[in-house]
């Protein structure tokens, strides 16, 4: 936002004349102005009024019995961050809950998306079945999975591990974090399917048939060209599918509603402000901390996805 | 040439220009009798997803609406999540709701935050409200400063419900005050795969597992956090030696006696089970035996009610009412009275008795002294109104434990604002020893963490 801003204005004193603002340039830029105001007012005055609150002692007015002002704390809230064992945990389980729902709906996209690249009868309904789960909205997702699969009481799971003679499990309160990732997977698959199915349809079928003719096997083919031509359609599911799946919130709170496991970075900081703790101070420290996280990690996975779309350019 | 392609976009503009103002027109026409509709004709209303609330949602339309020409407009919430919207819109000034249905906890708290209307002028003045018919304990409750805050729409205790077919079958006695350990003992004894021995709150929420654990923590002689002599909280008391004890013997319960799936129950999954008939006992909130009881009930007539199991007290149950109150920033504060008056009025207890499907049992209980009068209601609930009396009476709410408790007056829970956080939080970490993903002494060590951090 802010270097869009600065090559913005560089660039409207290069052009045009200073002193005159309706010159050509400015002209054309003029109706653009509206909507890069309201950019700045909706999105980064309340970053600043959140950095501001981040070094107060703000709470919710619910949360004295008595009104208590308002003070200014310096860094009390920042340093409490890095005690607190229980931010430590959700960042952990963050970690854990991206890799393995990125890992496993690239796995089972790429499945998918060998399998809908041949030809065969109705392929379309398949297709148009497989996408169907990206197209939920992920709170009907969630709740679909909650009372329908997992339930022990009326959950179609343990209804087949009954028949099977097996005991019921309480899938949601003894594996919180493997029933969210589930829901996740399943959710996340159709769109890795479709990013590898592009890449499969980009590969060229003459190589294939040269290696066939050569004698090669169909694994032998898929893991030696097909893998390696697929490289940089996993690289760019894998970095899109981590920037969506750690802000996960949705699932969790239709699900387990946090606790040990399953509570991740987004909604610890809801749990802190708006989510019952109502201190809108630290909430805002916590904010922040994660936005510097953000911002760090996103201008790794940009220069990984520039690197990519260069290496596009050189082919 | 010329001149015609100037008039043409001279028209296109005359046009676009006429649509727009025409739109605009439309469009504040449209606001006018949208707002004009929300102010004299339209209330929100943010209630408790309970079954009693769901009946006065379903006749509200042609018991209140038709008389007085105001729609009610719900909002209808499990209880974690009302609690954090009603406490996010009172806090903030905002004009969601005109009325919001709150606990016995926030509302003195809410109260004397400034954040209330106070209701006693109107309460007082109303004559067919009659603010001398209601429980003066309940009336206690929802008061702080001597104002009522809010107007109970039903209030409870907590009792043992038991299967009396289930315990003659066994050839087990519930005594009518009975023992933790022997509820235990008996919910060991008659506990088979196809029917649990007991159903007790699992699932994770301060109202939720923190109410039916903390009375059993209160009987064991724990508390959640010590008092200074003036009423503040002084230390966490997680760490203390009682608190485990309590905290082994009901997950040690629920876990070799209790509900399938317990970590996601609570009052209303409780309420299936029971009335499935897949437990034969239930420590919960008096209110349900109406729903036990009442017409349509599966399991009506074959209940047995015990007053709450104790340890080291007299008394264990706890002392609960959902009520009406309107927000300091209610948008139509007249209207909103008018609903509370009825909703929570000797009129429509009346009404519900003859007009919701459950009958006379299942009416909103436990707010006025002249419902225990109603001679239907006394023969509809002679099983259990009582005994609910009873164990209202005996609600230990000044002295819930051994020892004195920092804020204002609690049961199962703690008078002061931090605690719904901290139970919140706490009760997730418990849920899952409950669940066995978690061993006792990490919950106890993190939430002795979470409660002394909250009270800095």
């Amino acid at each position: 936002m802010t270097a869009a801003d600065a090559t913005l204005t560089r660039s409207g004193t290069r052009k045009g004349s200073v002193r005159d603002p309706f010159s050509s340039p400015w002209r054309r830029r003029l109706p653009l102005l509206p909507a890069l105001l309201f950019t700045i007012v909706v999105t980064q005055l309340p970053f600043l009024v959140s950095i501001y609150y981040s070094f107060t002692n703000l709470k919710d007015r619910t949360q004295s019995l008595i009104p208590e002002p308002t003070k200014f704390v310096g860094f009390d809230n920042y340093r409490a961050i890095f005690n607190d064992p229980f931010f430590r945990q959700a960042m952990w389980t963050s970690v854990k809950m991206t890799v393995f729902a990125v890992g496993l709906s690239l796995f089972f996209g790429t499945l998918f998306a060998v399998l809908l690249d041949r030809r065969f009868h109705g392929q379309g309904l398949v297709r148009t079945l497989l996408i169907t789960p990206f197209l939920l909205m992920p709170v009907v997702a969630a709740l679909i999975w909650k009372q329908q699969m997992f339930s022990s009481l009326f959950g179609i799971l343990n209804r087949v591990l009954q028949f099977l003679g097996l005991n019921s499990v309480a899938f949601i309160s003894d594996h919180p974090l493997a029933s969210i990732v589930t829901v996740l997977v399943w959710q996340w698959t159709p769109f890795m399917m479709l990013i590898m199915l592009a890449g499969l349809q980009s590969q060229p079928s003459d190589i294939l048939e040269a290696a066939a003719v050569d004698g090669a096997t169909p694994f032998g083919i898929f893991r030696q060209l097909t893998l390696p031509h697929l490289r940089r359609y996993l690289e760019l599911g894998a970095l899109l599918g981590s920037i969506y799946i750690v802000q996960a919130f949705d699932a969790i709170d239709v699900m387990t509603g946090g606790g040990p496991g399953s509570t991740n970075v987004p909604y610890f900081v809801y749990q802190e402000s708006l989510g019952g703790g109502f201190r809108y101070g630290s909430a805002s420290a916590y904010a922040i901390v994660v936005v510097i996280f953000a911002i760090i990690i996103a201008t790794f996975a940009l220069r990984v996805l520039s690197g990519l779309l260069k290496d596009e350019d050189r082919v | 040439m010329h001149k015609a392609r100037t008039r043409s976009v001279r028209n296109r503009a005359t046009l676009v220009g006429s649509s727009f103002a025409a739109l605009i027109v439309i469009a504040a026409a449209l606001a006018a009798t949208a707002s004009g509709h929300a102010a004299g004709k339209t209330i929100s209303v943010a209630i408790v997803a309970n079954p009693q609330m769901q009946d006065i949602a379903s006749l509200t339309p042609s018991l209140f609406t038709k008389q007085t020409g105001i729609n009610v407009k719900y909002t209808i919430l499990d209880e974690g999540k009302l609690r954090a919207i009603t406490t996010r819109d009172v806090g903030s000034g905002g004009k969601a709701f005109d009325v919001v249905m709150i606990g016995m906890y926030e509302t003195p708290q809410f109260g004397a935050a400034g954040l209330l209307q106070d209701l006693t002028p109107q309460a007082k003045a109303d004559k067919s409200y009659n603010y001398n018919d209601l429980i003066p304990a309940v009336r206690g409750g929802l008061s702080a400063n001597g104002k009522l805050y809010a107007s109970p729409f039903y209030a409870e205790s907590s009792f043992l419900m038991y299967r009396k077919d289930v315990m003659a079958k066994n050839h087990v006695t519930v005594p009518a005050r009975p023992t933790w350990a022997q509820v235990a003992a008996i919910a060991r004894k008659v506990n088979t795969p196809s029917m649990a021995g007991i159903c007790l709150r699992g699932k994770p929420g301060w109202g939720d597992l923190g109410a039916s654990f903390t009375t059993v923590l209160n009987t064991f002689g724990g508390t959640w956090w010590s008092s200074t002599p003036d009423g503040k909280p002084a230390q966490a008391q997680i760490d203390q030696p009682q608190f485990k004890t309590a905290l082994d013997f009901y997950s040690n319960l629920v876990q070799g006696a209790g509900e399938k799936d317990a970590a996601n129950s609570s009052f209303n999954e409780c309420l299936a089970q029971y009335q499935a008939g897949k437990v034969a006992m239930w420590y919960d909130a008096t209110v349900a035996a109406g729903l036990l009881e009442a017409k349509d009930s599966p399991v009506k007539g074959k209940n047995g009610y015990a007053l709450a199991p104790v340890v080291k007290t007299k008394a264990s149950g706890w002392l609960w009412s959902w009520a009406l109150a309107i927000p300091k920033s209610s948008p139509d504060p007249t209207d909103a009275w008018k609903y509370i008056a009825w909703a929570t009025g000797p009129g429509y207890i009346k009404e519900a008795g003859t007009k919701t499907k459950g009958g006379w049992a299942a009416i909103p209980p436990g707010t006025r002294l002249s419902t225990y009068r109603i001679p239907q209601y006394k023969q509809a609930a002679a099983a259990f109104a009582p005994k609910t009396l009873a164990a209202m009476e005996a609600a230990p709410i000044d002295n819930p434990g051994t020892t004195k408790r920092p804020g204002l007056p609690g049961v199962q829970y703690v008078g002061i604002p931090q605690f719904q956080d901290v139970g919140n939080r706490c009760t997730q970490l418990f849920s899952s020893v409950i669940a066995g993903s978690m061993k006792d002494t990490d919950a106890i060590g993190q939430c002795q963490r979470i409660a002394s951090d909250a009270i800095k």
